[in-house]
C-alpha cells in the first residue's frame, strides 16, 4: 500500500483561529474515519456460474475482413522483450507479432515455423532450416544470423531471460549456412525442440534489437516477422498493433488488433457488455453466466492444458505422512469446488496432468497413466480412519488464501471444508495478492505454510512440463520430495525422442507423482473465450500463447 | 513570521521529510517478502550464473544501507533508476503515467471544491427542508466507499445508458481523456464532496451564530452581503484546512478508482511495483504522493492569512 502522509510538526506561534467545539469534533470525526471509509476493498461478486459446459475445437471462421478489432487483457506487459515473456498477458500479445522457429498450432500440436524443417540427425544435435525470404518488420530479411543473435539472447545470463532454462543443455548454436542453424546439445533433450515452438524460439532481427539498446521490448519496434506488427503502445491502457504487409504467410484478417488493458475483472466483463472490447481470454469465473445469457456475442470453451491442484509445500509437518495427504483428497469436495470456484466450467480430475497433454499417446500408455490414479470421490468415513491411523487426529494445518481469484480463494476454504470434516484443525492464513506471488519465488514466504492451491498450465504438449517438477531440486519441488527412482525416470523421458516411447516412461511418472500426492489434484480448467457478434475465428484452446491467433480474427458476417 | 524564514524552514521541512520518507519506504521494501530477481525470471528457475548476473546488475546482494545510499546519490543527481519489472528508466515510466493521475486529481478536486461547498452553503443558509435533504444525501455520499461509488457509476452511466466508456483513460486528446475520467472523478469525489459539504455547513452555521453578524444584519446589511463577507469568508478558514486531508484521501484512493477503472495511472503502477518489489519505481511514486501531499498543506498555510486575517503565516486553526 501507499505510504501514510507525513504529519510536518508545527509549532503554533501567534493568535490561534477559533473553532467551535461542535465543529471541531465534527472536522475530527470525520477526519478519523475519512481514510477508513473512503476507500475499502471491492464488494464480493456473488459467482455466476454456468451448467451446460462443452469444449469446443474452434470457432466459426471469420467471413471477411474488419479494420481493427479491441482484445481485452487483464495486465499491461511490462515489456514485449520476447526473453521475458512468460505471462498470459505478454504471450497473448506477441504470439502475433513475434514468430517462433516452430509453430503451436490451435490443435496443440507443433509443425514448422520460421525454420520449414527440423531435424535431428543425432541424438545431441538439431539443425534447423529456415524459410527463406521472411521479411522482418524492419524490412530487413531473415538470415541464420538472426537466429544464433535471438537464442543467443536467451542464453546470456545478464539477460536474465525467463527462458534461459529451456537452454540449459545447450552447448553451442552456430550457423552451418546462410539459412541453416545447428544447436549442440550436451545430452538428448525431448523438451528442447518443442519450445522452439514457444516465445524461447522467438527469432527477431539482429539489426533492430541492437539498434534498440537496453529499451527494447519497451519502445519502438520488437523487429519481429509476425502477420502484425507493433504500433502505438499507450502505457498503461492500450497496445495497437498494426497489420504487417510484407508478411510471409496468410495475411492478418483485420487492420488493426487493440489491446486494452482492463485489470478489474468486472470492467473487463463491462467493456465486453458494452462493446468497447470484442473479446478476450481469461474470462472472469464470476461472470460466465452474465456473458452467456447478454446476448452480445458467444463464451467459448476450449482446451486449456491447466490442472487446478493444491500444492503441498510442507513435508516436515502432518503432511509428510501420505495418508493425511489421501485422506483430505478423498475429503474434498471437488465437484462443488468446480461449480463455485470454476464457474461449472472445469472437470474433476484425479491427474495432475490434462488428458489433451496425452493427446498423442497410445491407448496402452492412457491406461497406465489414468487408470488406478487416487479416486476423485469423497469418503469421509475412509478418510477420518486414515488420519486416526496416521496419528494426525487434531493436528494443524495452514493452507494460504488470497483474494487474487476464486480458483484461489474458494479452494482454499474447500480444502479447509473437507480437513475439518475429518478432525484436522486447518487454518487459512490469508496474504496479500503480492504476497501470493511471492509464494513461487521465496522459500521466507512459505514458512509456516502447509499447503496453498496452484493453478498450473503447461506451455508444451508433453505432460513431462509439470511432472519434472518433482525431480529434486527442481523449480516447483516446493516439498522438497526427493526419489531417485523418479528422477531416473525424469533424466530418462527427457532422453527419449520418439514420443510413444517417451510417453511410455511418463505415464510410470504420472502415476508415482499422482499416487503419492505430491499436489492433490482438483480439476482440470479449460480456457474461456468470449468474443461479441461482430467477430469471430479466434481458437478456443491455449494455444493462443504461442500462435498468431489474431491474424485469424475477421468479420463473422 | 517573516516569510523568508517562513519558507527557509518549510523548505527544511519538506526535504526532512522526504528524505525520512524515502528511508522508511525503502526499508519497507527491503523488509517485504520476496525477492525482485525471482519475479524478474517469472517464477522460473534460473541458473546460478543468470541470478548472480541479476543481482549484480540491480544491487541487490548489497548491503541495506549501501543500497539506500546509491539509490539517495543517484536520485539527488536526478536519476530515478531502472525499473526492475519494465525495463525501462523510471522517469519514462512515470512521465507515461502521472499526467492521468493528475488529471485524475485535478478533475476531482475541481467537482469536490465546487459541489461540497455549495451544497455546504446552501444547507446552512437555508435550512429547514433543504437542510435535511442535503444531511441525507451526504450522509449517503459519505458512507459510500469510492469503490463501491465506481462500480455503480460504471453500472448505470457507462453499462447501461451508455452516456460514458466503462474504463480506460482515453487515447491521448485532451477531450478523450476528459470524457473517460468523468465518472472515475466523481467516483474519486463523491465522499469528499459529502465530507466538505458537512464541515462547510457547521463552519458557516457557527458563522451565522456569531456577534458581528448579528451586528451586521442590525446595521441593515443586505442578507446577501452579510452571508457572502461575513459568513462565507469566515468559515473559509475552516474549510481550507481540511484542504490537506481532502488531497490526501485523494491521492490515497486513486489507488482503488485507477483499478476499478483500469486506467493505468500511476496508482495503479505503484499496487503493481509494490507486488514485484520494484525497487526504483515504488521509491518514486511514494516520493512524489509525499511531495504532493506536502506542496498542497504549503498552499493551505499561504492561503489561511488571505481567507482569514486572524491567522497568521505559518500557523493554522486548530482544525486538522
Amino acid at each position: 500500500m501507499t505510504t501514510t502522509p507525513p504529519r510536518t510538526g508545527r509549532r503554533f506561534r501567534g493568535r490561534r483561529g477559533r473553532l467551535s467545539p461542535a465543529s471541531a469534533a465534527a472536522t475530527a470525526a470525520l477526519t478519523s474515519v475519512s481514510l477508513l471509509a473512503a476507500c475499502s476493498g471491492p464488494p464480493k461478486e456473488k459467482a455466476g456460474g454456468v451448467t451446460d459446459v462443452k469444449l469446443s475445437a474452434s470457432t466459426p471462421e471469420a467471413r471477411g475482413e474488419i479494420d481493427s478489432f479491441t482484445w481485452a487483457v487483464y495486465a499491461e506487459p511490462p515489456t514485449l522483450d520476447y526473453t521475458v515473456a512468460f505471462d498470459y498477458p505478454q504471450n497473448t500479445v506477441l504470439s502475433n507479432v513475434c514468430e517462433s522457429l516452430m509453430r503451436w498450432t490451435p490443435g496443440l500440436t507443433t509443425e514448422p515455423g520460421l525454420a520449414q524443417k527440423a531435424s535431428n540427425p543425432d541424438p545431441t544435435t538439431w539443425v534447423y532450416d529456415l524459410r527463406p525470404g521472411v521479411r522482418f518488420h524492419d524490412g530487413k530479411e531473415m538470415t541464420a544470423d538472426d537466429v544464433v543473435f535471438s537464442l543467443g539472447r536467451q542464453r546470456d545470463p545478464d539477460n536474465a531471460a525467463a527462458w534461459a532454462q529451456v537452454f540449459q543443455n545447450v552447448t553451442s548454436i552456430t550457423k552451418s549456412g546462410p539459412l541453416q542453424v545447428t544447436v549442440k546439445l550436451n545430452k538428448p533433450d525431448s523438451q528442447f525442440p518443442q519450445y522452439m515452438a514457444t516465445a524461447a524460439g522467438v527469432v527477431a532481427s539482429k539489426a533492430a534489437v541492437e539498434a534498440a539498446g537496453k529499451d527494447y521490448g519497451t519502445t519502438g519496434g520488437l523487429g519481429c516477422s509476425g502477420p502484425f506488427k507493433l504500433g502505438t503502445w499507450n502505457k498503461g491502457q492500450s497496445i495497437e498493433l498494426e497489420r504487417f504487409d510484407n508478411y510471409w504467410g496468410t495475411k492478418a484478417k483485420s487492420k488493426k488488433a487493440v489491446f486494452r488493458v482492463l485489470t478489474d475483472p468486472s470492467a473487463r466483463t463491462n467493456a465486453m457488455l458494452s462493446g468497447e472490447a470484442d473479446g478476450g481470454y481469461l474470462i472472469p469465473t464470476e461472470s460466465y453466466a452474465r456473458l452467456r445469457g447478454s446476448g452480445t456475442g458467444t463464451l467459448y470453451f476450449g482446451e486449456g492444458l491447466s490442472t487446478v491442484n493444491v500444492n503441498v509445500t510442507n513435508m516436515q509437518g502432518p503432511l509428510g505422512d501420505i495418508r493425511v495427504r489421501r485422506a483430505l483428497s478423498l475429503a474434498l469436495d471437488r465437484s462443488g469446488f468446480v461449480k463455485a470456484g470454476l464457474g461449472g466450467a472445469g472437470t474433476v480430475t484425479n491427474s495432475l496432468t490434462t488428458r489433451a497433454a496425452w493427446s498423442a499417446a497410445p491407448e496402452r500408455t492412457l491406461k497406465t497413466a489414468f487408470d488406478s490414479l487416487p479416486p476423485t470421490g469423497q469418503d469421509i468415513e475412509k478418510a477420518k480412519a486414515l488420519v486416526k491411523e496416521a496419528g494426525a487426529t487434531g493436528k494443524t494445518l495452514t493452507v494460504a488464501t488470497s483474494s487474487i481469484g476464486q480458483d484461489v480463494s474458494l479452494l482454499a476454504t474447500a480444502v479447509q471444508a473437507a480437513g475439518t470434516r475429518i478432525g484436522l484443525d486447518i487454518q487459512l492464513k490469508t496474504i496479500a495478492p503480492n504476497a501470493f506471488t511471492a509464494l513461487f519465488t521465496d522459500p521466507q514466504a512459505r514458512e509456516g505454510i502447509d499447503m496453498f492451491p496452484l493453478t498450473y498450465y503447461d506451455s508444451i504438449t508433453d505432460p513431462l512440463d509439470l511432472l519434472q517438477n518433482f525431480k529434486t531440486g527442481a523449480y516447483m519441488n516446493f516439498a522438497g520430495y526427493s526419489d531417485p527412482e523418479y528422477d531416473k525416470l525424469v533424466d530418462r523421458a527427457s532422453a527419449v525422442y520418439p514420443l510413444e516411447e517417451r510417453m511410455d516412461v511418463e505415464a510410470k511418472l504420472q502415476h508415482q507423482a499422482s499416487d503419492q500426492l505430491l499436489w492433490i489434484p482438483v480439476a482440470e480448467w479449460p480456457t474461456a473465450l468470449f468474443m461479441n457478434k461482430r467477430i469471430t475465428g479466434a481458437p478456443t484452446t491455449i494455444s493462443y500463447m504461442y500462435y498468431p491467433w489474431a491474424a485469424d480474427v475477421g468479420a463473422a458476417q | 513570521m517573516s516569510f523568508v524564514r517562513f519558507a527557509v524552514r518549510r523548505v527544511a521541512e519538506m526535504a526532512a521529510t522526504l528524505l525520512t520518507a524515502s528511508f522508511v519506504v525503502f526499508g519497507a521494501m527491503y523488509l517485504a517478502p520476496g525477492n525482485p530477481a525471482s519475479f524478474l525470471l517469472a517464477g522460473r528457475s534460473a541458473s546460478p550464473e543468470a541470478l548472480a548476473s541479476i543481482n549484480a546488475q540491480y544491487h541487490l546482494d548489497d548491503p541495506f544501507l549501501v543500497r539506500y545510499f546509491r539509490w539517495l546519490g543517484d536520485v539527488l543527481q536526478g536519476d530515478f533508476g531502472r525499473s526492475i519489472t519494465y525495463r525501462t528508466d523510471v522517469s519514462r515510466l512515470l512521465a507515461d503515467r502521472l499526467p492521468t493521475t493528475l488529471l485524475l486529481i485535478v478533475m476531482s478536486l475541481a467537482v469536490v471544491v465546487a459541489v461540497g461547498l455549495l451544497l455546504g452553503r446552501i444547507a446552512a443558509v437555508r435550512g429547514g427542508a433543504t437542510d435535511s435533504a442535503i444531511l441525507v444525501t451526504t450522509t449517503f455520499a459519505v458512507g459510500t466507499p469510492s469503490f463501491v461509488a465506481a462500480v455503480l457509476l460504471q453500472g448505470l452511466f457507462a453499462v447501461n445508458l451508455g452516456w460514458f466508456p466503462s474504463s480506460g483513460a482515453g487515447d491521448g486528446g485532451l477531450g478523450d481523456m476528459l470524457w473517460h475520467l468523468t465518472l472515475p472523478a466523481v467516483a474519486l469525489a463523491l465522499y469528499l464532496i459529502g465530507m466538505l459539504a458537512r464541515v462547510t455547513r457547521s463552519a458557516m452555521l457557527e458563522a451565522l451564530d456569531s456577534d458581528h453578524v448579528t451586528v451586521a444584519r442590525s446595521r441593515g446589511v443586505p442578507e446577501r452581503q452579510v452571508i457572502r463577507r461575513h459568513v462565507f469568508r469566515n468559515s473559509l478558514g475552516t474549510v481550507l484546512t481540511t484542504g490537506g486531508l481532502i488531497v490526501s484521501t485523494l491521492l490515497v484512493c486513486t489507488i482503488l478508482v485507477e483499478t476499478a477503472f483500469s486506467i493505468g495511472g500511476i496508482g495503479q503502477l505503484l499496487e503493481l511495483s509494490t507486488t514485484t518489489k520494484d525497487f526504483p519505481t515504488v521509491q518514486a511514486i511514494s516520493l512524489i504522493i509525499v511531495a504532493l501531499f506536502m506542496i498542497v498543506n504549503l498552499i493551505v498555510d499561504l492561503l489561511l492569512p488571505l481567507v482569514d486575517p486572524r491567522v497568521t503565516l505559518g500557523t493554522r486553526s486548530a482544525a486538522v
